[in-house]
């Protein structure tokens, strides 16, 4: 067990920190499935990374009282125990119970899985694979999460992760780490915890929002919108190398990647059509950015300060605080944004309608239909597909027809896209203001510190 | 002195971003927005596809429309969406669909758009409820003295004129209804038309 110790622990992190959005994919599924509103689901999502958030430094604090594996342990066992009641749970409310259990084991598995992981690899062995892992879990969450509810369904994404947390709690019980007692020395580093508290808002925006968009806005499966979000992941892993190559500052190295994820949300705001080889670039900015600094910041967060479980408390909060007060920015925006392109939509597919080259009756019986599916489906972006199946045409208008459902179905595109630009400029402007956060002179004082 | 290695980081982030960006825009970000429908108060180009009665109906109906909304400061898609969703058609609405229609006519009847009444002739006769010997000695008459008898422009300017627009669109889901409807206000305007070409042709005869 002592062997497999390391990499069980690695996975713990990863998964704990891809719990922060790795139901996002989901949503959908859930909100059907246990009746839910949209407010109601949304807090599955807000719930977890607000509670993981405020628990984290006092998990840090806790692990200085006792024993580092036995603490570690309990926290994986709370995850793994509430990740099944996450998958078993028939209500919306008995959900989001499990989700703040969740990330209340997950805190403590989090900061304790740094203390066994340094303890077994050394300081900085063990610091680099705790925060590549965090990396990995956050690129990648929303990507397993889409693939598994597609595969499966949204009980999936917790039922697999219990027997990897299950495996994880012996192997947390072998590091035989002994209690440091180690007196508060240093200040949390609140540059590098604010920018990471930005950007993480900004990294919301980019996932959170864009699969929003290839789900329910341009209408394509969880799993194409997770292989799509991949691109982040994978692009995030050839940043270590380009910054090795480069050799910049910790300083430019974090500030060339807030401006990156700041570039690519402007990409993401301006797509010249719904096509998905448009996101493409975007999110290798984006990815980009995420991998030259989140691990970079966590290490300037961490690097020379004690107690270092605290620091990684620190960074823990300053994360998805950061992505709460994203979603608490962003969500009102999108949806606001949402309501209003309700009208330019309507408008637009009305034109399109009264000038379309069909038979006056074809086009009555068509608004006809067309209104009552778009009743059926108010609240969100429609589907149009089921109101042009129900409609009787002679064969001489039927490419006219096809060709009418294409062009309607590209204006409820560009209504969605247009939906979300305000929330994603939104989001590079959080990413600029990470930037801000670095650019701005250090004082004397906090450079010593 | 060379610059140090660093440096090639933020002008490659900045290449990336500049590039992204640029490509994107010139292929149309930022106007990837719904269709803008434009003002109902200008001239809007419309081909319908049906023929005939129907296709004549359709052109003054979407003439007709956008003048409508044009008078009322609205695009013709505001106010369709409006008469959709309000389920009830206001008296001003009504009235402004009256008018428009009239104006519709007017349209035609200037820029030579509306068919002359021999060309409607034919499909008139097949819908109406005639004995077929007056059908065919209808049929029999020459063009000109039909296009002399029935001006269709004043014909539907009575027709319109003499429509409840409030219950024809109250009940624009029962297209029986609206046919017995358009029907009626058609007949009674041939009659009153007639009756009025006859009296500017001989307006000495008494008890006409």
């Amino acid at each position: 067990m002592r062997r497999v110790a390391t990499p069980l622990l690695a996975i713990t992190v990863a998964m704990v920190l891809a719990d922060s959005a790795v139901v996002t994919l989901a949503l959908p599924d859930i909100l059907f499935h246990l009746n839910a509103t949209v407010g109601q689901v949304a807090w599955v999502l807000i719930a977890y990374n607000i509670v993981l958030g405020l628990s984290a430094v006092p998990s840090a604090m806790l692990l200085r009282r006792a024993s580092p594996s036995g603490l570690t342990a309990m926290g994986i066992a709370v995850f793994a125990v509430s990740s099944a009641a996450c998958a078993a749970a028939d209500s919306i409310e008995l959900l989001i119970i499990a989700r703040c259990v969740q990330a209340i084991g997950g805190a403590l598995a989090l900061v304790g899985c740094m203390v066994l992981l340094v303890h077994r690899r050394g300081e900085h062995r063990g610091l680099s694979t705790w925060i590549t892992a965090g990396v990995f879990g956050t690129a990648a969450g929303p990507v397993v999460g889409g693939l598994l509810t597609d595969a499966i369904s949204w009980q999936a994404i917790f039922v697999v992760q219990v027997p990897f947390a299950a495996l994880a709690v012996p192997a947390a019980l072998a590091v035989r780490a002994d209690r440091h007692v180690v007196p508060d020395r240093h200040r949390p580093a609140i540059r590098s915890n604010l920018t990471q508290a930005f950007l993480s808002a900004a990294l919301t925006a980019a996932l959170f929002l864009l699969v929003l968009l290839l789900v329910e806005g341009w209408k394509h499966s969880p799993a194409t919108a997770a292989i799509t979000v991949s691109v982040v992941a994978i692009s995030a892993l050839f940043a270590p190398p380009i910054a090795r190559f480069f050799q910049p500052p910790p300083t430019v190295e974090v500030a060339v990647g807030c401006f990156l994820v700041a570039g690519g949300l402007v990409g993401l705001a301006l797509p010249p059509s719904s096509h998905l080889g448009w996101t493409i670039a975007p999110l290798v900015l984006v990815g980009l950015g995420l991998g030259l600094t989140v691990d970079r910041l966590t290490t300037m967060a961490m690097e020379a300060r004690l107690p270092q479980a605290e620091h990684a408390g620190w960074t823990i909060a300053a994360r998805h605080l950061g992505t709460v007060i994203g979603l608490a920015i962003l969500t009102p925006v999108f949806t606001a944004d949402l309501l209003d392109a309700e009208m330019p939509a309507q408008e637009a597919i009305t034109a399109l309608i009264l000038d379309a080259p069909l038979q006056p009756q074809t086009k009555i019986n068509l608004a006809q239909s067309l209104g009552s599916e778009l009743t059926a489906q108010r609240g969100e972006v429609p589907d149009l597909s089921p109101a042009f199946e129900r409609l009787v045409v002679n064969a001489d208008e039927r490419a006219a027809v096809d060709r009418l459902e294409s062009e309607l179905t590209d204006q409820l595109e560009r209504a969605a896209t247009l939906a979300f630009r305000d929330s994603f400029l939104i989001g590079a402007g959080l990413a600029g203001l990470a930037l801000v956060t670095v650019l701005i002179p250090a004082r004397r004082r906090e450079e010593l510190s | 002195m060379s610059a140090p290695r660093w440096i090639g980081l933020p002008v490659l982030a900045a290449f990336l971003v500049a590039a992204t960006v640029t490509v994107q825009l010139r292929e149309g970000g930022g106007q990837y927005e719904p269709l803008k429908p434009p003002s109902a108060c200008h001239e809007h180009a419309i081909t319908p596809q049906a023929s005939g009665i129907e296709g004549l109906t359709e052109q003054l109906v979407l003439i007709g429309l956008s003048k409508a909304a044009c008078s009322l400061t609205l695009s013709r898609e505001e106010f369709v969406l409006e008469l959709a969703q309000s389920g009830e058609v206001s008296g001003r609405q009504a009235e402004a669909i009256q008018q428009g229609l009239l104006d519709a006519v007017e349209q035609m009847s200037t820029d030579g758009s509306l068919p002359h009444a021999s060309d409607l002739l034919d499909e008139a006769m097949t819908n109406a409820d005639l004995h077929p010997i007056a059908k065919r000695a209808i049929r029999l008459l020459p063009d000109k003295a039909v296009n002399g008898a029935v001006k269709v422009d004043d014909v539907l300017s009575r027709a319109i004129s003499s429509l409840d627009i409030q219950t024809l669109l109250r009940n624009l889901t029962d297209q029986d209804e609206i046919n017995r409807q358009v029907e009626v206000a058609v007949t009674q305007a041939v009659k009153d038309s007639l009756i009025a070409r006859a009296k500017e042709l001989i307006p000495d005869i008494p008890g006409i």
